[in-house]
């Protein structure tokens, strides 16, 4: 067994090397990180949280620090654009790429008007007063060690800010690129809508060789009062990487989260959603696919934190699992004390298409307010037999059918991305994935 | 309708009531004598609601001023059930689901406790099935109904209905109907206050709070009253109603400004 | 919460007397010189001695579970007295020879005793504090084969069925509480049921805690042969005290090819009063072996007292074709706490289970449910479905639902559904309108809700159920 010291070295190696930030707060907040990710441990099996994501085989790797970015043109990764987006932020291995990316000129520091999209080095210091109070205060380390080291490696990063009132009409992509064997990247995103701001942002993870590294990332994304945020994110690793991410939303009055989660990569995948509703009025809508075969484990744990009256969450998480592929979900909807007239409903459905392929489902509800209507179900099972029934007495042969019904019940997942050209592209995979062969 | 030995059995005057610390009902005068329709219209918020609540006792409102006296005694020394059994019947506009009680049994144990509450006798199952089917026909109600939860998984026409049948059941001297007409089709609107219309003897009185005069093409009031920010301002013959549809509520509040510029 | 739903709710408990007998209590603490006294008290074989201490040495070697979502001051195992027994001067050879004080204590607490008694048809085991005093209609059970006794009785009847069975379903290691139990346990019922006897009537065991620092870990063996078939019901009361008793008890269920056990219990135990002052601590173990083919175990289980409730009434469903069965309600008022759920092991083919769970939270309580289904991936074919609902009395309450669900085999069909209700002003004022009163309503909408669970006990049990939630909650809607 691997001493979790030892592995945390090899993670907190390349840290000294990072330069200063001019700003106090800023390096004191990295410092406190690296203080807490050495009293954590890897968390094991025997931690609650952890209990069907065995990831000691990521404790065994030697890691190394990425020191230098690769170096790639556009035309290495065009293929990733997107058509709609006019703004776009590209890290290759964790690394701001500023001839790849398209930030929003310097003009946003001035004009309110203006959204901002740019990386973090940059807009900690134009935007210190929109950016202070919330990076690294909404995703916590105390008791996470991944996000203690992402935030211990804090340097660059995609900062978007939509300012107050402004609806921007063209979604934000955030491209993070792998291309390193054995390295451990740390990406990090802050999203922040001002009140009544709606945007729409595209998280989108990739790689360009099917190898081993790890992705560790933390995103936090705030809403004001009356703003939306739509929110996509797409992992599409490399099969043998791992991917850990945590992702805190805080909600502000009558505000609107939507997001859509999409998991096909990495050899395990670890994903923290957590969304406080912290005012009244606020919605949530969670989305979740997993489409995962061979070895992989995806593993979505997600918190539903209503904290005020009048809140609304939806969530659809949805899973197909071939292989002897593994999927996770853990979905706590907690209704705390005085958060009356809550209406939360939440549904898990899992569809297994191999002898081997498991899943772990635990859908929780925690509720301390009597006026509240919540309702959760989950399902685990096969495709419906009068559907298939169905489409084979239309002529459709068994595989065909069967094809055709897996297809649709990822679909119904991915249909909920706002962005045509990745709805699009996603639907092929899906497609591609989730098609067996005639015998 | 109208008649010669008529007899008073609500009397409200100066009633005013707050919910959540705001004054809703700002001192109401109304006379019911039996055998009388009376309709109470109004825009959303004039307090017609309000009203409904405070006469059937829900808990949420305070009554800060005036009197009701029901068939000579104080309304308001009796509490909800208390008030039901004598004869006040609320039908809700928004009647509430809950699952798991059986229709049947919950309109039996209430049509139950109102006969003990007049010495009369009480059914057992089977008598009351017998019983509350012959009532289901005049609202063309399914008898499945029976068997489902109270209100659970209605539709807004299902609910309704079901509203009259225990107006039918427990045969009130006083029914307020609170919005009955919403979110009813033309057809079930038909059935609705045919019931309604079937209920309603010399002996009793029926106050209908709606907002638009289509349920009165049906059940024909004797007295329409307008209701404007807590007080009934207008008080007219069925007549009223069919003005109010063709001219809004605005040139009463106007008139109502003017009278009491003058 | 009005004054109404707040009267509703708070009931005086109505067992909590204490009977003055003289008792027999070994004293306090926990090492194996007290195993060795228990055992040789009861003039045990050897080999039960052994499995005493095994379970010992394992014990030791555990920690208490930390995962429940209750919390409670540590237990100090050494202070606790491990076997307290009226005292009798000799043994007993007929119901008439029973301390008169006793026979009055069960008839107050309305458990009959004689077998003339009112409850006709029921034959009783009644345990007092860590031993059984009595047992009905064993003759009668005789006849047609039924072993139906103490487990101290069967110990020393019966060695080599107990020996084939006991620990068999619950290992002695099986959790920190289940390893306690199986090296102190004291008494319990042991019921025998041989291939192909229905039993004629219900069976049933009654315990009572009567002894403030003593604790109860009663053991329970039933064993259903080949076509067999039983309905087995347990009640428990105890004194109000103003300190916590421990109750860990285990409860083992065999049943072979095509046997069906179904096991009630209606749980009473003193909940501590409206401070949460005092009551019992039910730290429990149930599990049955569906291990034959087309074998069933059903529990159905209505639990209000208890300050703790920690209890978790399985299946293991090994037997192709078995059937697995969880109704439950569970009422928590004060501070009550509860964490209560069952597990479902599907590992044979086509196996079925259906969980029902009702729990309803008023006053400062919490309850959770806590379920888990696992399919096997030997287990093709199997289905399982759930459904917890949950209704909170109140707003200082907790209401909270974990369903595990692990499914290891791609032909297995799982089903989870949980909703919330409530009982508000907006329900009891529809009521009232109606002119029903608030008691009636309250009565009305909760038995409404357990509806699903009360239907599977037994009459006579379904009476006194429902009596019994009417009591508990009485004060505390409106």
């Amino acid at each position: 067994m691997v001493t979790s010291n030892s592995y945390l070295e090899s993670l907190l190696q390349g840290r000294p090397q990072l330069p200063p930030s001019p700003l106090a707060w800023f390096n004191h907040l990295r410092a406190n990180a690296v203080d807490r990710a050495g009293t954590l441990k890897v968390p094991t099996t025997r931690d609650e949280e952890w209990r069907f994501t065995d990831i000691s085989p990521l404790a065994a790797l030697s890691l190394k620090p990425v020191r230098a970015a690769s170096s790639l043109e556009a035309a290495d990764v065009e293929r990733f654009y997107l058509p709609e987006a006019k703004n776009r932020l590209v890290f290759v291995d964790g690394v701001y790429m500023p001839h790849l990316s398209s930030p929003t000129g310097p003009d946003s520091a001035q004009d309110p008007e203006v959204v901002v999209v740019t990386d973090l080095s940059t807009a900690v210091l134009a935007h210190a007063k929109a950016i202070e109070p919330h990076l690294g205060r909404h995703a916590g380390f105390q008791d996470n060690l991944f996000a203690a080291l992402n935030t211990a490696f804090l340097h660059d990063g995609a900062v978007i800010i939509a300012p107050r009132n402004v609806a921007v009409e063209n979604p934000m992509h955030v491209l993070f690129i792998a291309t390193q064997s054995g390295a451990a990247s740390h990406p990090r995103c802050l999203f922040i809508a001002q009140d009544g701001s709606t945007v729409t942002i595209l998280e989108d993870y990739v790689t360009l060789r099917e190898d081993v590294y790890v992705t560790n990332a933390v995103t936090e994304v705030v809403l004001g009062n009356n703003a939306q945020i739509n929110h996509i994110r797409v992992q599409r690793d490399s099969a043998q990487a791992f991917h850990i991410a945590n992702c805190a939303v805080s909600l502000a009055r009558s505000s609107r989260y939507r997001s859509v989660s999409v998991a096909l990569g990495a050899r395990i995948s670890r994903y923290d959603l957590n969304t406080r509703l912290e005012d009244e009025g606020a919605e949530c809508a969670i989305d979740g696919l997993a489409l995962i075969t061979g070895r992989q484990l995806a593993d979505t744990h997600t918190c539903i934190d209503h904290a005020k009256p009048n809140g609304i969450s939806r969530q659809s998480h949805k899973c197909i699992v071939d292989g002897a592929a593994q999927a996770v979900f853990n979905g706590k909807v907690l209704v705390r004390p005085g958060a009356q007239r809550t209406d939360s409903a939440q549904s898990s459905r899992n569809l297994l298409l191999s002898a081997k392929a498991r899943v772990d489902t635990k859908p929780q509800l925690e509720i301390f307010a009597d006026d509240v209507k919540c309702a959760h179900g989950a399902t685990v099972g096969q495709l419906d037999n009068e559907e298939l029934f169905y489409l084979k007495s239309r002529g459709l042969s068994e595989v065909a059918a069967r094809n055709l019904l897996t297809y649709a019940f990822g679909a119904e997942i991915i249909e909920r991305i706002s962005i045509a050209s990745l709805r699009h592209r996603l639907e092929q995979t899906a497609l591609e994935q989730t098609k067996k062969t005639e015998l | 309708m109208i008649h010669q030995d008529s007899r008073t059995l609500l009397e409200v005057r100066g009633l005013r009531a707050v919910v959540n610390g705001i004054e809703i009902l700002k001192g109401i005068d109304l006379t019911v004598r039996s055998g009388e329709v009376h309709a109470i219209m109004g825009t959303n918020g004039s307090g017609k609601s309000t009203f409904a609540k405070v006469l059937a006792g829900h808990s949420a409102y305070e009554v800060t001023g005036g009197s009701v006296i029901f068939e000579g005694h104080n309304l308001f020394d009796l509490k909800p059930e208390e008030r039901a059994r004598a004869g006040v019947f609320l039908a809700f506009q928004y009647p509430i689901e809950i699952p798991g009680v059986a229709n049947s049994h919950f309109l039996r144990l209430a049509y139950n406790t109102v006969q003990e509450q007049r010495g009369q006798d009480e059914l057992d199952p089977l008598e009351f099935d017998d019983f509350v089917r012959e009532k289901m026909k005049l609202l063309e109600m399914n008898p499945d109904f029976l068997d489902r939860g109270v209100n659970e998984g209605f539709s807004g026409g299902e609910k309704k209905r079901n509203e009259i049948l225990q107006m039918a059941l427990l045969e009130p001297r006083v029914a307020i109907l609170d919005e009955t007409d919403s979110g009813l089709d033309i057809d079930a609107l038909r059935i609705v206050t045919n019931g309604v219309n079937q209920l309603s003897t010399k002996d009793n009185a029926i106050i209908l709070v709606t907002h638009y005069q289509r349920m009165l093409n049906y059940i024909v009031p004797d007295f329409v009253h307008v209701m404007h920010a807590g007080r009934i301002i207008k008080t007219g013959g069925k007549e009223l109603a069919l003005e109010l549809e063709t001219r809004g509520y605005d040139w009463v509040s106007a008139e109502q400004r003017a009278v009491a510029g003058a | 919460m009005s004054a109404v739903l707040q009267n509703l709710v708070n009931q005086p408990y109505k067992h909590g007397f204490v009977t003055e007998i003289e008792s027999d209590i070994a004293p306090k603490g926990l090492n194996e010189d007290i195993i060795k006294l228990i055992s040789t008290k009861k003039n045990e074989p050897a080999w039960m001695l052994d499995f005493r201490l095994q379970a010992y040495q394992h014990w030791l070697t555990m920690e208490e579970p930390k995962w429940p979502n209750v919390k409670y001051p540590k237990i100090d195992f050494q202070a606790i007295s491990y076997y307290a027994a009226p005292k009798s001067k000799k043994k007993l050879n007929s119901m008439d020879e029973v301390d008169p004080e006793l026979l009055r204590t069960f008839e107050k607490l309305g458990v009959p005793m004689h077998e003339r008694a009112a409850l006709a048809g029921v034959a009783v085991d009644v345990i007092f504090d860590s031993v059984s005093v009595a047992t009905t209609y064993k003759q009668k059970l005789a006849e047609v084969g039924i072993i139906f006794c103490s487990i101290s009785e069967a110990i020393q009847m019966h060695p080599e069925l107990v020996r084939q069975y006991l620990g068999t379903v619950v290992p002695v290691g099986d959790n920190y509480y289940a390893a306690l139990n199986s090296a102190v346990f004291t008494d319990g019922t042991f019921c025998f049921i041989p291939k192909g006897v229905k039993c004629p009537m219900d069976l049933s065991t009654y315990f009572r805690i009567n002894t403030e620092e003593s604790g109860q870990f009663e053991r329970t063996l039933i064993v259903g042969e080949e076509g067999s078939s039983v309905s087995y019901l347990e009640g428990c009361t105890a004194p109000k005290f103003d300190t916590n008793q421990l109750h860990a008890a285990v409860v083992e269920l065999v049943a072979l090819d095509n046997a069906d056990i179904k096991y009630s219990t209606v749980q009473n135990w003193y909940a501590g009063d409206e401070n949460g002052l005092g009551g019992i601590y039910n730290f429990v173990t149930k599990r049955g072996l569906a291990k034959g083919v087309n074998s069933r175990i059903s529990w159905t289980q209505v639990e209000t007292g208890s300050a703790i409730t920690w209890k978790y009434p399985s299946c293991i469903l090994r037997g192709d074709n078995s059937v697995g069965e969880f109704y439950s309600v569970a009422v928590t008022n004060h501070y009550q706490q509860a964490d209560t759920g069952t597990k479902m092991v599907h590992i044979g083919k086509n196996t079925r289970s259906t969980i029902v769970s009702k729990g309803i939270s008023a006053g400062h309580s919490n309850n959770s449910y806590r379920g888990l289904v696992r399919i096997a991936p030997t287990a093709a074919g199997a289905r399982n479905y759930s459904q917890c609902d949950s209704m909170l009395i109140g707003d200082k309450c907790g209401a909270n639902t974990f369903p595990y669900i692990q499914v290891r085999n791609q032909e297995a069909k799982v089903e989870h559904e949980a909703s919330t209700s409530k009982i508000g002003e907006d329900q009891l004022f529809y009521f009232a309108q109606r002119g029903i009163g608030s008691e009636e309503a309250v009565s009305m909408i909760i038995n409404g809700f357990c509806k699903d669970v009360f239907q599977q006990l037994p009459m006579e049990f379904a009476v006194e159920a429902t009596k019994l939630l009417g009591f508990k909650l009485e004060g505390s809607v409106g």
